[in-house]
């Protein structure tokens, strides 16, 4: 059995969302054979469906839910007056929940020699009610998995993280301990583990290893920001300079960076040791560059992608390339994965940027701008020949709950947020494209799936 | 040797050099003549940007501002870089074996030792 999610957002108050290749990639992701891939909507208004991808047809849909579930047409949900513990932003959706009903909530689907059974002109859809919203689908895989999945396990790489920080000195193992079990995308580690698949030498346990210390050498430039920018939360916990005070949180940042460069080190492989100083230089030159242009703030688009491809993507280039040459892939291959990262880097940068305006996200609307952090869709809103003199002149003054409220305001009515998603998902394409060239031993869905479910997020 | 020949390594570090950083590099010279000459100033400028680094950062004592702080992680990321581009196996799981013990004793609010002797007995590791 094997479990994950979809993230998309919806772009329109009724959409059907074709999310038909993002199942085929997970299929292929998880190595699964023969079997089944179960789909539950984790929301009530949105609904699944298998049909033809046929925009008539869609607008055919679309009036059949409309004949029979008008909206506006006087639902008792939408009486608020009659309804307790109502959040501040309840939409208006009675009708929307009734179409859900005529539609599922849940599918399941067969699986044959590794791909999903669909006829001809099936489709897999997820029916957007109430849009445009950032949604979510929970799906399990179960049946017969191939072996190779039972080599990439990422349990692997908890485990070795694990083994890590007990064995490390109480006063710095704990704050990392509690910031690396609260969680994380652990996208940095996946992507070392499954590019270290490709070479001939592939080792799970080193590249566990390997993965574990570049997800610590993360987490330590992560306990350093958080003081530099004055985070009282990550990841849903107290930083640790919150909760334990910046000279501790300097320590710990030192100590892991200092181990993670030594457990890359007695791995022996200079190519890989290389990779990830270079990129640990790149973020710490980038932060630089980042709190110096806070003064200009928001800045330029191009100084933006300067900063981030320092701050972000190095890392995420290192880890593809590292991973690669760990299991001595070729120099093309490395290059490859190298230029795939470095785009998938950018473009989940740019995604983040984003989820900072989403109010489902799970963290407060409009941190970065608060903090004034680098961001995309500010850039954008700024530049914008109406809206952006208001922004730039609230930017350029104290930021308040209803600054930044306005801002947020500003930043949605503008549609930066679009075009930054339209953006990161062109590099997305890029960097799949970047795949194509090379052999990849059949890894090439698995990572073309993993860049766009980098975009496609909610949180 | 030049200080020239370094100048591309001492980028946005460049103030540095007045401050500390060029006396520490002079007093690490004499740490590495056992390594071959072409990487000798790296690997001193490797130990120097270290304990500058390690310095700035107010590792054991106050903490720095954020803004030094950030040099600071720039002076041990470069250095890290400077090793792992030069220096044997030996010698770069020394040094960070030192910052382990030097970050350690700082987080455990116990006497740090001398980061200085630290870094000259990891450049011995490459004898």
């Amino acid at each position: 059995m094997s479990g994950t999610r979809i993230d998309f957002a919806s772009t329109r108050p009724t959409e059907f969302v074709d999310i038909t290749d993002r199942i085929r990639d997970e299929v292929r992701a998880s190595g699964l054979r023969h079997g089944r891939v179960h789909l539950q909507s984790l929301h009530t208004t949105v609904g699944l469906a298998v049909n033809e991808n046929e925009p008539l047809l869609h607008r055919d849909f679309e009036g059949l839910l409309e004949r029979l579930a008008p909206a506006g047409a006087g639902y008792e949900h939408d009486d608020f007056s009659r309804r307790f513990d109502i959040a501040l932003d309840e939409p208006v959706n009675g009708h929307a929940h009734c179409r859900q009903l005529l539609l599922t909530a849940s599918a399941t689907l067969l699986v044959e020699e590794g791909e999903l059974v669909l006829g001809r002109w099936q489709s897999v859809f997820a029916v957007e009610l109430d849009g445009p919203r950032p949604r979510q689908l929970a799906v399990q895989l179960d049946g017969d998995f191939h072996a190779r999945r039972l080599l990439l396990p990422d349990s692997l790489v908890e485990l070795e993280l694990a083994r890590q920080l007990m064995v490390d000195p109480e006063p710095v193992a704990a704050p990392m301990r509690r910031l690396v079990e609260a969680g994380g995308k652990r996208l940095r580690p996946k992507l070392v583990q499954l590019t270290s698949a490709i070479g001939p030498r592939h080792d799970p346990l080193r590249a566990a290893e390997l993965a574990a210390a570049v997800e610590l050498l993360h987490n330590a430039t992560l306990v350093h920001d958080d003081y530099v920018d004055e985070s009282t939360h990550r990841r849903g916990r107290p930083t640790v300079a919150a909760a334990e005070g910046p000279e501790r949180a300097i320590a710990v940042g030192d100590y892991y960076f200092a181990k993670a460069t030594r457990l890359i080190a007695e791995m022996g492989n200079p190519g890989v040791t290389s990779a990830v100083a270079e990129a640990l230089e790149a973020i710490c030159a980038s932060q630089i560059d980042d709190v110096a242009l806070r003064g200009a703030y928001p800045g330029d688009r191009e100084s933006y992608l300067r900063v981030i491809r320092g701050k972000t993507a190095s890392l995420f280039a290192a880890a593809c390339a590292s991973g690669a040459m760990l299991s001595e892939a070729s120099p093309d291959v490395v290059g490859a994965l190298r230029r795939y990262g470095d785009l998938l880097g950018t473009a989940f940068q740019m995604a983040d940027d984003v989820v900072d305006f989403s109010p489902s996200s799970g963290k407060p609307v409009g941190l970065d701008i608060r903090q004034r952090v680098l961001s995309l869709p500010l850039i954008y809103a700024a530049e914008d020949r109406v809206l952006g003199e208001e922004v730039r002149k609230l930017l350029s003054g104290a930021l308040g709950d209803a600054q930044v409220g306005r801002v947020t305001e500003l930043v949605t009515a503008s549609g930066a947020l679009p075009r930054v998603r339209d953006e990161a998902t062109r590099l997305v394409d890029a960097a799949v494209r970047e795949l194509e060239a090379v052999e990849l031993d059949g890894l090439r869905p698995v990572l073309a799936g993993i860049a766009r479910s980098a975009v496609d997020r909610a949180s | 040797m030049s200080v020239q020949v370094l100048e591309p390594e001492l980028d946005r570090l460049e103030a540095l050099w007045s401050d500390g950083l060029g006396d520490a590099y002079r007093a690490y010279q004499r740490s590495v003549r056992h390594f071959a000459s072409n990487v000798q100033p790296k690997l001193a400028l490797a130990a120097a940007l270290i304990e500058v680094g390690v310095r700035l950062q107010g590792l054991g004592g106050p903490a720095a501002a954020p803004t030094t702080l950030l040099i600071g992680d720039l002076c041990l990321a470069r250095g890290s870089r400077l090793l792992a581009d030069h220096a044997p196996v030996a010698v770069q799981v020394a040094f960070a074996r030192a910052i382990e013990s030097v970050s350690t004793a700082a987080a455990s609010q116990q006497p740090a030792p001398a980061t200085r002797q630290l870094l000259q007995q990891s450049l011995a590791a490459g004898r």
